[in-house]
């Protein structure tokens, strides 16, 4: 049975609601005390939600970062491809806890999970 | 026993996604697995009370027979119904307005495999 989630987040922080429904479900899933391991992927689009400093109240929109962060506060993983996000913002700056990963390392990790989850 | 979980994240109108979740639980059923449904976001339509599509397959319906051979549970995130105005009570009886933390994380933890169904 499952013990491990791999959350992959493809979509941007605005205009869907696919990265702010794929966070509060990877905190749900780590809360509820049946899953042991649940982190997060952030891949394409969805690598614009590991940019620091977003301003997300100017939408009256709820901050995804926030999320992240309780991810990260429970020592759970936040993973982001750096060639992606270099595509969409070169020079960005990126939240202090996010690890910063490329493709090849993002497969072992993908690998070393018992299911995967795509928003 | 396998089990295999249906995250589902679409409404039942406009796409044939939710005929395709109830058809893949169906087909699991009939070979043996326990089936979990999960309705996540426009997901949790599958299991309103009282739809009567005209020329399409009443999916809730199929659903709540399925269901009821005690082989496949549905349940759907609850935060997703209020926001929806879906309330309580409204729920096809059988099915359940649920949580991630409850529900969800149970149905990963239970199951083997978990499949998506979203766009």
């Amino acid at each position: 049975m499952a013990k491990s989630v791999l959350v992959l987040i493809t979509k941007p922080p605005y205009g869907f609601e696919e990265a702010f429904a794929g966070s509060r479900l990877a905190l749900g899933l780590v809360s509820s005390g049946n899953v042991e391991q649940c982190n997060i992927l952030l891949i394409g689009d969805g690598t614009l939600n590991a940019v620091a400093n977003q301003k997300s109240e100017v939408l009256r929109m709820p901050s995804n970062m926030e999320a992240l962060q309780d991810m990260a506060d429970m020592e759970f993983k936040v993973y982001c491809i750096k060639q992606d996000l270099d595509e969409r913002a070169p020079g960005v700056e990126v939240l202090n806890f996010v690890e910063m990963i490329d493709w090849e390392v993002a497969r072992i990790i993908i690998d070393q999970h018992q299911m995967v989850t795509t928003f | 026993m396998t089990a295999l979980t249906i995250q589902l994240r679409t409404g039942t109108m406009m796409n044939m996604d939710t005929n395709v979740a109830f058809k893949l639980a169906e087909a699991a059923s009939d070979k043996g697995y326990d089936v979990r449904i999960f309705g996540y976001g426009e997901g949790v339509w599958l299991i309103k009370a009282g739809q009567e599509p005209k020329r399409f397959p009443n999916v809730g319906e199929d659903t709540k027979k399925l269901v009821e051979t005690g082989k496949v549970e549905v349940a759907v995130c609850n935060t997703c119904t209020t926001a929806r105005g879906f309330r309580r009570g409204e729920e096809i009886p059988g099915m359940k307005v649920g949580s991630l933390t409850n529900d969800l994380s149970r149905f990963v933890a239970e199951s083997d495999r978990m499949v998506t169904i979203a766009r």
